[in-house]
């Protein structure tokens, strides 16, 4: 027979936080490692032939596992496929923030590879960009064996084909 | 409505801590053993059930990563999770798809990763789901003290801990009996090269060693937190006759949910049911499993049990449930060897819950290792007689959540 | 404890955390203040079924088996009987953390005490209320022990006016 006067919120008396590691797995570990040498590896199926970045233990379109010996160096350099501009960002509690200059996000087709990868571009305007343009990989000073190593793309002198044909090179 | 066929299975080995896999890669695994076990190519599968409990893991829609690592491109793929009867659920999900008629071969499948939690065990899922009580409890005014009293059963093991002394003071099963199921699981683990906690010729006593936790609990007796996936192929009676030279029916199959049975309800409130051992709702899937499956006298027409029993209380009390003993008798029964791998009615020769717990993974488990049973490939575990009828059990959820399969080797 | 043991490759690992505290509210449950404000008068209020005629202590807004809305209230005595026990290992520093901070070192709880948690029937009703056993030795629990409320000095509507159960004296 009671009902509320009023609705009332609360939080947590104590901060709680659910921490998580995740494994990242064999395939995903070479990648990460790679990167320290400032290297981007891929993976070729041998039965469909396609490229994964990164590499991965099993192909998602004919379900063949690849194998260590079809991990390849790519070159680091790409096509941009699609980018945008963000002017906001969220915090982990669910608020916007007001970014002071916009960050730029691409869809990167690095030279041979099947997939793309989303990275951060720098070294360019939001308005200079245009989709087809080649890019590039910057590394970080300092490469540590993370993700973060890769720092972003910038635009690349010189062309780098939309879908190359050109095989990636074996290490 | 069609027959259904359990016609492959797959398997990961279930441990503390699986890193050498990420999440797909490790679900992946056991889909693609569960596959070629059935000789079915990907291609060919219909429909895919999958399902966990994502919170304790921190992967908040894992089938969205997992589809296509488990063979599941351009197929629907229905998550479904009900706490610890989500291995369960999942079969009963693809079940239905094909006995419906709409899809031939669907594929099911339960993992769970607590190691990608930082914290120890299923802490990390329990503090969400448990959060918001303890929040209104403080809110109402709760003391610190009184949190502290209600933890010290929420450490052990929640309600269990509460199921077990009613059951012990009802039938005069005493702690002793406890020491014996937990030293039977992880003995019966051993043989399981697919389980978490393996200890050769384990004793009683080297479990009544082990420190007190909570009475009656102690720390051997209490299930780990397994790494592991495992996943099922089920397939129609027209496929499971072409295909599978021993297909595996289910031939009942029930599921029963009831008021909610932890310590209170959401929001505070008390709860009407006031012996923790009752579950109507195992009783109520069993009767209602066993009618679908033509089955009259479980104690008789049973020769294998799979209970779901993360503490071994919950193997007495559920198999008292599901009519294989006597209601109050089971720990008699188990001190006669009744329950051993060669005893009259083995209860889970795999080593149970008890030694393997990869929440999503361990009730799909118990289907599995009676399939396991009935084809004769359960290897060093298998037991000695011819397995015709078997019984799975799943249980879960705020502890009302209930799933009964009977399995069978003829229709 | 000689569990076979296997070792498998650590491999590297992505973190992240989730802030529960701070990305979520929960809303305020007017049933559970409800009976703490009846806490403070000294009555254990319950909210009855006109269905199966159970009194569900604390109250609720649905009976569980049988769905109604129980929107009748009842008080139940404040003496009942133990119908479950659970006792704690003897505390020690170190062992447990609530919240992040050892319950020995806040002073909630004595070096080797031992807490007893207990399920009780208050006469009338037809649920359990979770609480704490006081006065008493663990050996000395046992299931049909009749028990008294023992109400807080100073009561202010909280949950915590009712501290715990002791033995009855009869």
């Amino acid at each position: 027979m009671s009902s509320p006067s009023k609705i009332v919120l609360t939080r947590a008396p104590l901060p709680v936080v659910a921490g998580f590691r995740w494994s990242v797995g064999e395939m995903m570990e070479r990648f990460i490692k790679a990167l320290a040498e400032r290297r981007i590896l891929g993976v070729r199926c041998p039965q469909c032939g396609y490229v994964y970045v990164p590499p991965r233990w099993r192909c998602g379109r004919c379900y063949a596992p690849p194998g260590e010996e079809n991990i390849a160096e790519l070159s680091g350099k790409g096509t941009l496929l699609s980018y945008t501009a963000a002017a906001v960002e969220i915090d982990g509690a669910g608020n916007f923030k007001e970014l002071s200059s916009p960050k730029t996000l691409g869809a990167i087709k690095l030279e041979g590879a099947g997939s793309t990868i989303f990275m951060p571009l720098g070294e360019v305007k939001p308005g200079d960009l245009k989709v087809g343009m080649a890019v590039e990989v910057v590394w970080r000073e300092e490469t540590k064996g993370e993700l973060a190593d890769i720092k972003y793309f910038k635009p690349a002198k010189g062309s780098a084909e939309i879908l190359s044909p050109k095989a990636p090179r074996r290490r | 409505m069609r027959n259904v066929a359990v016609i492959g299975c797959g398997q990961t080995k279930h441990s503390g801590k699986r890193r050498d896999v990420n999440l797909a890669e490790m679900v992946g695994d056991a889909v693609w053993n569960a596959l070629e076990d059935a000789g079915v190519a990907p291609e060919e599968v219909d429909a895919f059930t999958v399902g966990n409990m994502q919170g304790f893991g921190g992967v908040a829609q894992p089938e969205q990563w997992l589809a296509e690592w488990i063979g599941a491109s351009g197929k629907p793929v229905l998550r479904i999770t009900t706490g610890g009867s989500t291995g369960a659920s999942v079969v009963h999900g693809a079940y239905y798809a094909v006995a419906s008629g709409l899809y031939d071969i669907a594929v099911a499948t339960g993992w769970e990763k607590h190691s990608d939690s930082k914290e120890p065990g299923a802490t990390t899922g329990l503090t969400h789901v448990g959060l918001g009580n303890t929040v209104n409890q403080v809110n109402c005014g709760a003391s610190l003290r009184h949190l502290l009293s209600m933890m010290i059963v929420g450490a052990a093991a929640g309600v269990a801990c509460y199921q077990a002394m009613y059951y012990m003071h009802r039938s005069g099963c005493r702690i002793e009996h406890l020491d014996m199921v937990a030293a039977k699981d992880r003995r019966n683990a051993a043989k399981n090269k697919y389980a978490h906690l393996q200890w050769p010729g384990c004793t009683p006593e080297d479990i009544a060693r082990t420190e007190l936790v909570a009475y009656p609990f102690r720390f051997g007796h209490i299930c780990p937190a397994s790494d592991g996936a495992s996943a099922l192929v089920l397939a129609s009676e027209d496929v499971a006759r072409k295909r599978c030279p021993k297909p595996v029916w289910i031939r009942g199959l029930a599921a029963y949910s009831d008021e909610e049975n932890q310590i209170m309800s959401e929001g505070g409130g008390g709860i009407g049911i006031l012996d923790a051992s009752q579950q109507v709702g195992a009783t109520m899937s069993a009767i209602k499993a066993y009618r679908m499956a033509g089955i009259k006298d479980p104690r008789k027409e049973i020769d294998l049990a799979e209970l779901y029993q993360p503490f071994p209380s919950q193997e007495l009390i559920f198999a008292e449930r599901i009519g294989l003993f006597e209601e109050g008798k089971a720990w008699m029964a188990l001190e006669r060897g009744e329950t051993d791998i060669d005893g009259r009615m083995p209860c889970d020769v795999s080593g149970g819950v008890n030694a393997t717990n990869a929440i999503g993974s361990s009730a799909l488990q118990r289907i599995l290792e009676c399939a396991l049973q009935i084809r004769g490939k359960a290897e060093e575990h298998q037991v000695p007689k011819e397995v015709h009828h078997a019984v799975a059990t799943a249980w879960g959820g705020a502890t009302n959540y209930f799933a009964v399969t009977v399995l069978s080797d003829s229709l | 404890m000689p569990y076979i043991k296997e070792k498998r490759k650590e491999t590297l690992s992505l973190e992240g955390n989730w802030e529960i505290s701070a990305s979520t509210t929960w809303k305020d449950s007017p049933l559970l203040q409800e009976y703490a404000l009846g806490l403070k008068e000294k009555k254990i209020i319950g909210s009855l079924c006109p269905g199966c005629g159970k009194v569900i202590v604390p109250p609720r807004n649905i009976c569980g088996r049988c769905h109604r809305r129980m929107d009748e209230r009842a008080e139940v005595s404040d003496i009942g009987t133990v119908t479950c026990f659970v006792i704690s290992a003897p505390f020690e520093k170190g062992k447990m953390k609530l919240f992040g901070v050892d319950p020995v070192d806040l002073g909630l709880v004595k070096e080797g005490e031992r807490v007893i948690s207990v399920y009780v029937k208050f006469d009338g009703a037809d649920s359990n209320v979770d609480t704490e056993l006081v006065g008493a030795k663990p050996e000395e629990v046992y299931v049909g022990m009749r028990v008294k409320a023992v109400w807080a000095e100073n009561r202010g509507g909280k949950l915590s006016d009712l501290e715990a159960v002791e033995p009855l004296k009869e």
